[in-house]
């Protein structure tokens, strides 16, 4: 059953496209980010499903019902903010009890829930403290509690990790998606960072000038980008400039290479998109592949990040440190750099 | 000596600036609660004959009570009418039409620029037409509202600018909340020291208007305090003196209450402590 449907929406601000023909399912209990830079219409099509914003075009469906006309306070939609947006004059379980009150629950029935809340959250000590006497972190896991505690049939989330530190980030983000599995909610998570989408989301929706992209599962997006846009905007990308050749090849900085999948005729001019891991490194010139300089080795522990300058261009190379064949390398060494043909994907030069 | 000068410099500024202003006070206080004629008020009577019945002259006056009652009721239904027109003007402005601000801000300061006598010119061009409403004692509540308006809309323009509206009301919304609930349970209370500066300045402007009330004859307490200094100068100066200490208490407990919360919970804590260090001690 599909939990929340976007059909065909539009939306414009002046002459401003936001939002083209969105045609998005999230199926029930399912979390989709929506993934894209600044103005991509990802915030816009997250307002849109809240009620906030009405558009041009299209319909919005929950659970089969319609509810494009229907005003935001009475879509039963629980919400967290970019920024921070407890009521300043309410307490941590007032904040929580505020939907309850809204629905008129009798008083019991709402300490009950706030409590319960407020446990899911870890914050069950903190009911009497006011918005400012808490960590930006407590402040979100509160909205999250509030916004959970209507028993919403949608969770929609805005960007709610995007203010706080990389530390509580990671664990707030751990703990979105455990309490969404736990709960079993239809979650729409709107984020510009590739590494929250691809760690918390069943799918990720990238997004680029009101256009859904791509949408797949992360490992699809980001193992098969569906465009050079997803496959630049998601992950770290090599660009090593290309002319392609007949019978299936590429020159690159004059050598022949295999060339990816692609329909363009011989001698035209292309841009070679590869990821750092698809690429690996061999001491010397090894005859085959692309011959370059070592500029920086940087160690990260399970793997080893290495620098290597081709002919006019930089290329990062990610190199597994469990396999026996790691490379050895140091700045100055003379490498040659193999391309995986089969996972790399050329590109037009305009 | 140069640090000496450099010093005195700033001082003396300090020492002329409050000579200024409370040299007249301390004249009018003689002049009031001194019951001793006026060409004997000098060095020499200083201490002489000093009275609380001068500011307690017009007590006993029968007009004195409903003047008061008057200016009273149209201080308060000013401040009501003013919020109730006002804050959903201003939340609309800031959320929904941030363009028009500068043109509402420009509309809310034009009585500043229009003196109130230029509001009674028009009031005397509508007078013919509009008696049925101008012969009420509550018709000065509307043009009231226009006088305060530069003082009113700023005091909410600042609090709507100084917390996050559009995610407070958008929070609001999306947890089953309408615009009313809204404005009641979040809006109001997180204005709440913008709506009381708001309402105390427009008591303070309405307690001390008379042009309005003098042209539209209503016996107001600056229309009563007017006549009252004509008959007893004294007693009618005795009177200022009293709405002056009246309208500093009033700023003064709109500053107890406008004191931000943060403030106001550190306060107790500290009262706290330091019961409990006599307390250890003794």
């Amino acid at each position: 059953m599909t939990g929340v449907s976007f059909r065909g929406v539009r939306k414009t601000f002046g002459p401003t496209v936001a939002l083209e023909g969105l045609d998005l399912d999230i199926a029930e209990g399912e979390l989709i980010s929506l993934l894209g830079p600044s103005g991509c219409g990802k915030t816009t099509a997250l307002r849109i499903c809240a009620g906030f914003e009405r558009p041009d075009a299209g319909t919005v469906s929950v659970v089969g019902t319609e509810i494009t006309a229907l005003p935001a306070h009475r879509r039963n939609m629980g919400m967290v903010f970019q920024s921070y947006s407890l009521f300043p004059n309410l307490t941590v379980a007032g904040n929580v009890e505020y939907g309850l009150r809204t629905r008129k629950l009798p008083k019991l029935e709402r300490a009950r829930r706030v409590g319960e809340m407020l446990e899911l959250v870890q914050l069950s000590d903190l009911g009497g403290r006011y918005a400012h006497q808490l960590s930006g972190g407590q402040q979100q896991r509160v909205a999250l509690a509030r916004a959970l505690a209507i028993q919403p049939k949608v969770l929609l989330l805005d960007e709610p990790l995007s203010a706080l530190d990389a530390k509580v980030r990671a664990s707030l983000r751990d703990e979105i998606r455990r309490i969404q599995t736990e709960l079993g909610i239809t979650t729409l998570f709107v984020t510009h960072d590739q590494e929250e989408a691809l760690g918390i989301s069943d799918r990720i929706g990238v997004m680029s000038n009101g256009r859904l992209e791509q949408l797949g599962t992360p490992v699809d997006v980001y193992r098969n980008p569906s465009s050079a846009f997803v496959a630049r905007f998601v992950g770290t990308m090599n660009e090593l400039p290309a002319v392609s050749a007949a019978a299936g090849m590429v020159q690159v900085a004059g050598r022949a290479l295999a060339a990816p999948a692609s329909s363009s005729p011989a001698g035209t001019r292309l841009t070679l998109l590869v990821r750092p891991e698809d690429l690996t490194v061999a001491l010397g010139d090894q005859g085959v592949g692309l011959p370059g300089t070592v500029t920086a080795a940087t160690f990260q522990g399970a793997s080893i990040s290495i620098g290597v300058r081709l002919d006019g261009v930089d290329v990062l190379v990610t190199s597994s440190m469990a396999s026996s064949a790691a490379p050895v390398v140091a700045p100055g060494d003379r490498v040659t750099v193999g391309v995986d043909a089969a996972r790399s994907m050329a590109e037009p030069t305009t | 000596m140069k640090r000496f000068l450099a010093r005195l410099g700033p001082n003396l500024v300090i020492v002329l600036t409050l000579a200024f202003f409370v040299l007249p006070l301390l004249a009018m206080t003689r002049f009031a609660l001194q019951s001793i004629p006026m060409v004997r008020l000098g060095w020499s009577t200083l201490f002489d004959k000093w009275s609380l019945s001068g500011m307690t002259a017009a007590f006993d006056d029968d007009k004195f009570g409903p003047a008061l009652w008057l200016s009273l009721k149209l201080a308060m239904g000013t401040a009501l009418l003013t919020l109730m027109l006002l804050i959903p003007t201003a939340v609309w402005v800031h959320l929904r039409l941030p363009k028009l601000r500068p043109v509402v801000e420009f509309i809310s300061v034009l009585p500043y620029m229009i003196p109130a006598i230029g509001l009674v010119a028009g009031i005397l061009v509508l007078k013919p037409h509009a008696r049925w409403f101008l012969n009420s004692d509550l018709s000065l509540i509307p043009f009231y509202v226009v006088l305060t308006l530069p003082f009113t809309y700023r005091a909410l323009d600042t609090g709507l600018r100084a917390i996050d509206l559009g995610t407070l009301v958008d929070a609001s919304r999306s947890l089953g909340a309408g615009w009313g609930e809204t404005l009641r349970r979040v809006l109001i209370p997180n204005l709440r020291a913008s709506i009381i500066s708001s309402s105390f300045l427009t008591v303070a402007v309405v307690i001390g208007e008379y042009t309005l009330a003098n042209v539209l004859l209503k016996r107001t307490l600056p229309a009563f305090m007017q006549e009252f200094r004509g008959r007893e100068p004294q007693g009618g100066y005795g009177l200022a003196l009293l709405a002056l200490a009246a309208t500093v208490m009033l700023f003064a407990f709109l500053g107890l209450l406008t004191r931000p919360k943060a403030a106001r919970r550190s306060a107790t804590p500290v009262s706290q402590t330091s019961t409990t260090y006599m307390g250890a001690a003794g």
